[in-house]
């Protein structure tokens, strides 16, 4: 029972809409920034900013001739778009060229474009699809491992280009699959591990990163005791104690992990006693699982990343080691000019630092350091909140969906902005390692705008049919 | 499939606003809180550049030019920016440096934090301005080099190097206790340069100017004003170029040095020291180095300057001064007379020798021909008008005099290496002679100006302008104008001699001259006075002294001339101070026209004198042993 309407423009969600268009705007009053000079009007089209209206221009054009499309043709197309995806991930790496070390770009006749924008849309729908199926059950093993199948391929294909930051993308996915039901345990697991390789590399002292895991397995274990208070003062004096013995003489490490160890060993022996013994296992093979990650991240770190993955790494975790004017250089005038804004910036056009190239790629992905270096903390303060209300409402668009398929590829397209968001902005201040991806809508670069475009337009015109689609 | 999860959308709303919320918190940290990425984003986009003023030149006292600047520069180079394909063959030619010379000066350690790919540093300096006019025609075509210029000194004539000093680059010790010095920056060092370095130097200016990050310039920095660098102050002098030329000609393959003197203003005409070197080997250059360690380590030592920095004995010249002083107490009386055999003596010993000399009766024949045993004896009534007992009473007296005169202080502030002398006084002799009781006649040598009295050559040719003045001196000075204005502005010194005790003296210096020790130093038409001196040296031969004034009224230039190892005063040091005064004396009778050409002899020495200038110059005294 479909209307033969138009396009349904007029039922797009407004707020959304409003805020891509303010973020463009944003995007294209900061690129034109980082280029200008008095005489940017008359040789305007050659200059970046006249490339980038241009990119605009048809990226808004794309907008409504998504609209146009109907929004059955996404659920049809869903599968055969992930495979067009994938196969051209596998012929990329094949045939593709070679731009900056990473084998992931097509050129063609000037034209270049990079698969893995057309595989992050065509997974977000591919896996919008696949959990909206009726019989999907994220609870039944074999259905979660499908669904990790349908991140993990493109995700693997484009880790082997190599471009690491495209493929982080797709854990953007994992919230999708949060949100259909997967077991939350899994990833409490999943950031537990991560913690425990972090706090591996920050201290690389695997005794005290034990000796803390396993005092806080002595806390879950007395939390158990029947006379819960009494067992949880006598342990928190203990570690006080442990803790104070290590403040003051920190070569007694080792004599400290053996005495949380022993400790530990009796409390699981209570626990036997107690017939609880399948929680005292679980304790202690969460905390050996922890301690073997943080004893492992390091013998990882020095044998599995390149010398430049590691330079990042440690830019990130161990800036104090880094030379100013090698690998920290990046960092430290991303950050200097973000600073150097102060409460209200220099003002439009008068960033000395990004203007005058000392940020790297300062109009693609340091494109927020124009925005914090000119317009100050308000500015930066203005954009995180854009992206934020961005996903929030885009939550409020999935959520109102009464097809599945709609929802979970909201989620999938918010779980992708969200990611280039945090790592963006993030890694432009220094709280990510600096991993190469674009700022949505803000970034200069015509194929990552009509990519974010199309995400968005596909979601906007789905939510628009909301009312027809089940 | 049933949603039973719909709860978990405020986690993940959640999870949104708490990343939001982490970075909001850090650009609040950025930009709010740490003051110090604004002030790293100045230093890392403003570039200070320094731009280097001219020092002041310096003139002598007719306007001639003694010390001048010259462009020199400093080739910058910026790695990055280097073009890889340039014609590097062509590059070397230009500049005239080896293929192997280029390679070396690019390679730096880039792993130094202090060098970097994007930042300039220097590639070549010290490029003379001819060299690099020729390459800056050809330097567009080598991006990554960038000349600046940089002010050296410059000497048109080969004279006067003690005196004016040199400059070098700053140490680390200077950069470190003056904040005014910075890496590269240029110090006076001896000399004027030395004494008058805050007035020459001038003040750098600085540019502010907008940099990427490959280190090119994009414009200047509007907001922090230019400052243009300041040119130092010009420095007029009262030496004379001729003169001193002449008096370095009388010098050559000598040791020793002439200072001359204009008593009444205190103005230092000349000032030679031997051996000495062309001021241009010091100037900055890249061979300065070599030059400096040359002479270094030249036996001759041509650095030390034997006009301010040598301690003599002055010998008999301190016999006029100590006759001054006696007068002055009324230790003696003017008539005196001293019988001399071959000495003093006392209590029928023979203490001290002397040279056959007919009898002195009174004090002007003493100093006519220089007697020993007089001036022993004056020194022994000075010491002992306290009693015999009390010498220390008596020698501080003639100590205080001394002081007066000059002795045992350093006279200028134009001379920064400018030693002392000594005079003992009697808590010397109390601490040499430990605990026994010495008298006038231990230390009687001290009145014929041996032992442990020492000046400087300085103090004897200023000791010769307070006679010529019959009782002051004006302090003696090199500088007499600054910029043009008056800089030398001082009263005379007043030494506390009456007028009266100094025509005794003076008539000895003239009679020591018309018939005495300096005959040599006789000059037609000119009255000279002065006073032969012979320094023991225990080492070699003896040290040949004189000083003396001319002409006797309305002196015009008082000398001191110290020639080391050449014997009795008389032999060199007498004659070549007179064709000193000769000549200053016949030059500004020539300049002021008063006098008739056979007289002034357009400067010239008298004729009956070209002998012994010819003599003088020739003389080669460095072979002596």
């Amino acid at each position: 029972m479909r209307k033969r309407t138009s396009s349904g423009l007029e039922k797009t969600d407004r707020l959304t809409f409003s805020i891509y268009l303010a973020l463009v705007a944003i995007g294209w009053t900061m690129v034109l920034s980082v280029g200008y000079e008095p005489d940017i009007w008359q040789r305007f089209f050659s200059a970046p900013i006249g490339k980038q209206t241009i990119w605009i221009g048809i990226s808004l054009a794309t907008f409504f001739a998504v609209f146009g499309i109907q929004s059955r043709f996404w659920m049809r197309a869903a599968y055969p778009i992930y495979g067009l995806a994938v196969s051209l991930l596998i012929a990329v790496l094949l045939v593709g060229t070679t731009i900056k070390g990473s084998k992931s770009w097509f050129v063609l006749g000037g034209v270049s474009f990079q698969p893995s924008e057309l595989a992050k849309f065509g997974t977000a729908l591919a896996m919008a699809a696949y959990l909206s199926r009726f019989k999907t059950k994220v609870s039944v093993p074999g259905d979660a491992l499908l669904a990790l199948a349908i991140l993990g391929i493109p995700m693997l294909l484009i880790l082997l280009q190599p471009d690491a930051g495209s493929a982080l993308v797709f854990l953007a996915f994992l919230l999708v699959l949060y949100r259909s039901g997967l077991n939350p345990a899994w990833y409490a697991f999943g950031f537990f591990t991560l913690g425990a390789l972090l706090a591996g590399l920050i201290w690389e002292n695997t005794p005290l990163i034990a000796s803390v895991l396993l005092f806080a397995g002595i806390l879950l274990l007395a939390y158990q005791q029947a006379r819960r208070r009494q067992a949880l003062w006598a342990t928190g004096i203990m570690g006080a104690g442990g803790a104070a013995i290590y403040w003051v003489a920190p070569q007694y490490l080792n004599e400290i992990l053996l005495a949380t160890g022993v400790l530990f060993g009796l409390l699981a022996l209570l626990m036997y006693r107690q017939n609880k013994l399948r929680l005292g296992l679980l304790v202690a093979l969460v905390a050996g699982w922890g301690i073997g990650v943080a004893a492992l991240s390091q013998y990882l770190f020095n044998q599995a990343l390149k010398p430049h993955q590691q330079d990042r790494i440690n830019v990130w975790l161990h800036p104090e080691r880094c030379s100013e004017q090698g690998s920290l250089y990046n960092l430290l005038q991303s950050q200097t000019a973000i600073g150097s804004g102060g409460l209200t910036g220099k003002g439009i056009f008068e960033g000395t630092m990004t203007k005058l190239k000392h940020v790297p790629e300062q109009s693609t992905d340091f494109i927020f350091c124009t925005v914090g270096e000119e317009h100050g903390f308000i500015g930066s303060t203005i954009v995180i909140c854009l992206y934020l209300l961005l996903l929030i409402r885009i939550t409020i668009l999935a959520e109102r969906q009464r097809a599945a398929f709609s929802r979970y590829y909201a989620y999938g397209i918010a779980g992708i902005l969200f990611i280039h968001f945090f790592i963006n902005i993030g890694m432009t201040m220094g709280l990510v390692p600096i991993i190469g991806i674009p700022l949505p809508f803000l970034s200069k670069g015509g194929s990552s705008l009509l990519g974010f475009t199309i995400m968005l337009a596909v979601l906007l015109k789905l939510d628009s049919k909301r009312l027809q689609l089940a | 499939m049933a949603d039973n999860s719909s709860g978990r959308k405020t986690y993940i709303r959640l999870l949104f606003g708490l990343a939001a919320l982490v970075l909001w918190g850090q650009a609040m940290r950025l930009q709010l809180l740490d003051p110090s990425y604004g002030k790293r984003a100045e230093a890392t986009t403003i570039e200070q550049i320094t731009l280097y003023p001219a020092r002041g030149n310096v003139l002598d006292r007719h306007g001639n030019l003694l010390v001048y600047n010259q462009r020199m520069y400093d080739l910058l180079a910026v790695y990055n920016r280097i073009d890889p394909e340039m014609d590097t063959a062509r590059f070397c030619r230009f500049l005239g440096i080896s293929r192997q010379t280029f390679e070396e000066n690019l390679k730096k350690d880039w792993t130094e934090p202090r060098f970097s790919k994007s930042v300039p540093f220097v590639f070549l300096s010290k490029i003379p301005d001819s060299i690099y006019t020729r390459f800056s025609e050809v330097q567009y075509q080598f991006p990554g080099f960038y000349a600046q210029l940089r002010h050296v000194r410059g000497y048109p004539h080969p004279h006067g190097a003690h005196v004016l000093g040199a400059i070098r680059e700053v140490n680390q010790q200077e950069i470190d206790s003056f904040p005014e010095y910075s890496l590269g920056d240029y110090i006076g060092d001896g000399g004027l340069e030395q004494a008058y370095e805050e007035h020459l130097r001038g003040r750098k200016g600085v540019r502010f100017v907008l940099k990427d990050n490959l280190g090119r310039e994009t414009g200047e920095f509007k907001e922090r004003k230019k400052q243009h660098p300041e040119l130092g102050s010009r420095l007029q002098t009262s030496l004379s170029l001729e003169l001193q030329a002449y008096a370095e000609s009388l010098m050559q393959n000598k040791i020793g040095s002439i200072v001359a003197i204009e008593p009444a203003t205190g103005e230092v005409l000349a000032m030679a020291s031997a051996p000495d070197y062309d001021p241009n080997e010091l100037a900055i250059s890249r061979n300065r180095a070599e030059a400096y360690r040359r002479l270094q380590s030249d036996p001759g030592k041509p650095f030390f300057d034997r006009s301010v920095m040598a301690q003599y004995p002055p010998g008999s010249l301190f016999k006029p001064l100590l006759a001054l002083i006696g007068l002055q107490l009324e230790a003696f009386s003017p008539e005196m007379g001293v019988s001399c055999s071959q000495g003093y003596v006392y209590n029928g010993q023979l203490l001290t020798g002397c040279h056959a000399h007919p009898y002195c009766g009174n004090v002007v024949t003493a100093i006519q021909h220089s007697c020993n045993a007089y001036f022993v004896t004056v020194f022994r009534r000075i010491v002992d008008r306290h009693g015999f007992r009390n010498p220390a009473q008596g020698l501080d007296e003639l100590y205080t005099y001394l002081d007066k005169f000059g002795l045992n202080r350093r006279l200028s502030r134009d001379f920064p290496s400018e030693e002392s002398g000594y005079v003992p006084s009697s808590s010397f002799f109390d601490r040499w002679y430990k605990d026994e009781r010495w008298n006038s006649i231990w230390i009687r040598s001290l009145g014929i100006g041996q032992g442990e009295l020492l000046m400087t050559n300085l103090q004897m040719a200023n000791a010769a302008a307070m006679i010529a003045n019959r009782g002051y001196y004006y302090r003696p000075h090199l500088v007499t104008q600054l910029n043009q204005s008056k800089w030398f502005d001082e009263e005379p010194v007043e030494v506390g001699i009456d007028s009266v005790h100094f025509e005794f003296v003076i008539e000895g210096m003239e009679r020591a001259v018309w018939g005495g020790t300096a005959r040599m130093a006789f000059v037609p038409d000119i009255r000279v006075c002065g006073k032969t001196g012979t320094a023991e040296n225990p080492h070699g031969k003896d040290h040949s002294i004189f000083f003396g004034f001319a002409p006797r009224e309305n002196p015009k230039i008082a000398v001191a001339v110290y020639v080391e190892n050449a014997g009795f005063g008389g032999t060199f040091a007498a004659p070549i101070a007179s064709l000193v005064m000769e000549k200053w004396i016949r030059l500004s009778w020539k300049d002021l026209g008063v006098v008739p050409p056979e007289q002034h002899l357009d400067g010239d020495i008298h004729p009956s004198r070209k002998w012994i200038e010819k003599r003088m110059r020739e003389a080669n005294l460095l072979d002596l042993p």
